[in-house]
């Protein structure tokens, strides 16, 4: 009961989940040879959709300028980033079922909706111009000594900053 | 001595937190905030946030992934 109380309800000091991300990365690379990100995965999903519905997308301009990274026999769908996204999800529900804190969170209102929905989608046209979210464009570069992680690190703060304060200011 | 509801559910990183601040401003010393949250980051971020100003701060499971956090404004 006291391990259960102690290392799976309650919430882990920062450091400890620090130290573990910072490993758990090492292992992701040195074990699949690519560095960890997300938000790739789902461009690939919304690319396979728009081709679905008949565009071509490898003409598009974007594609010309950043890589195509899909391996051999890699397709939008069955591709290492779908595995990956799969697995944070899985290993989530697993932890929060552990806990016995599973529940389906509704939308409060209307405003929480539109202002979700809007924040998505410049955060998502944001990880497309900066090779990724916090993970690919932060997480996984900086360790990689890519210039741009740290370049996305600056800008990261500088946009968390100004985002609480007009959040703190006109939106609560 | 006033007690106030803090309605945070379904509201996630970082809103609750910043709801607190904004409500616990506007609040008399010996006041309890109440914050109903669904968010697991909550209790760790507000609770730390209100130890470190002094507060008196301790929160409680109500349900499956719901927490009441109960702040006591101390200053």
């Amino acid at each position: 009961m006291k391990f259960f109380q102690k290392i799976i309800k309650k919430p882990w000091p920062y450091w400890v989940g620090g130290i573990l991300l910072g490993v758990l990365n090492i292992i992701l690379l040195a074990s699949t040879g690519k560095a960890w990100k997300i938000t790739t995965g789902f461009l690939y999903w919304g690319l396979s959709f728009l081709e679905l519905l008949g565009f071509n997308c490898s003409d598009w301009y974007y594609f010309s300028v950043y890589s195509n990274q899909l391996r051999k026999g890699e397709t939008f769908i069955y591709n290492y980033y779908t595995i990956i996204n799969l697995a944070v999800i899985v290993g989530a529900l697993l932890a929060v079922l552990w806990a016995s804190e599973f529940k389906f969170k509704k939308i409060k209102n209307r405003r929480q909706l539109l202002f979700g929905l809007f924040g998505g989608i410049i955060m998502g046209y944001g990880t497309r111009l900066s090779f990724g979210c916090n993970i690919g464009a932060y997480f996984s570069a900086i360790p990689s000594f890519s210039l741009h992680g740290w370049v996305f690190a600056i800008f990261m703060f500088v946009g968390a900053f100004i985002g609480t304060k007009i959040l703190f200011k006109y939106l609560l | 001595m006033n007690e106030i509801k803090l309605d945070c559910m379904y509201e996630a990183c970082p809103i609750p937190l910043l709801k607190a601040m904004k409500r616990l401003a506007k609040m008399d010393i010996g006041d309890v905030l109440i914050l109903e949250t669904d968010h697991s980051c909550s209790i760790k971020n507000v609770v730390e946030w209100a130890k470190k100003q002094g507060h008196n701060v301790d929160y409680m499971e109500i349900g499956e992934g719901e927490w009441e956090i109960y702040i006591e404004k101390r200053k």
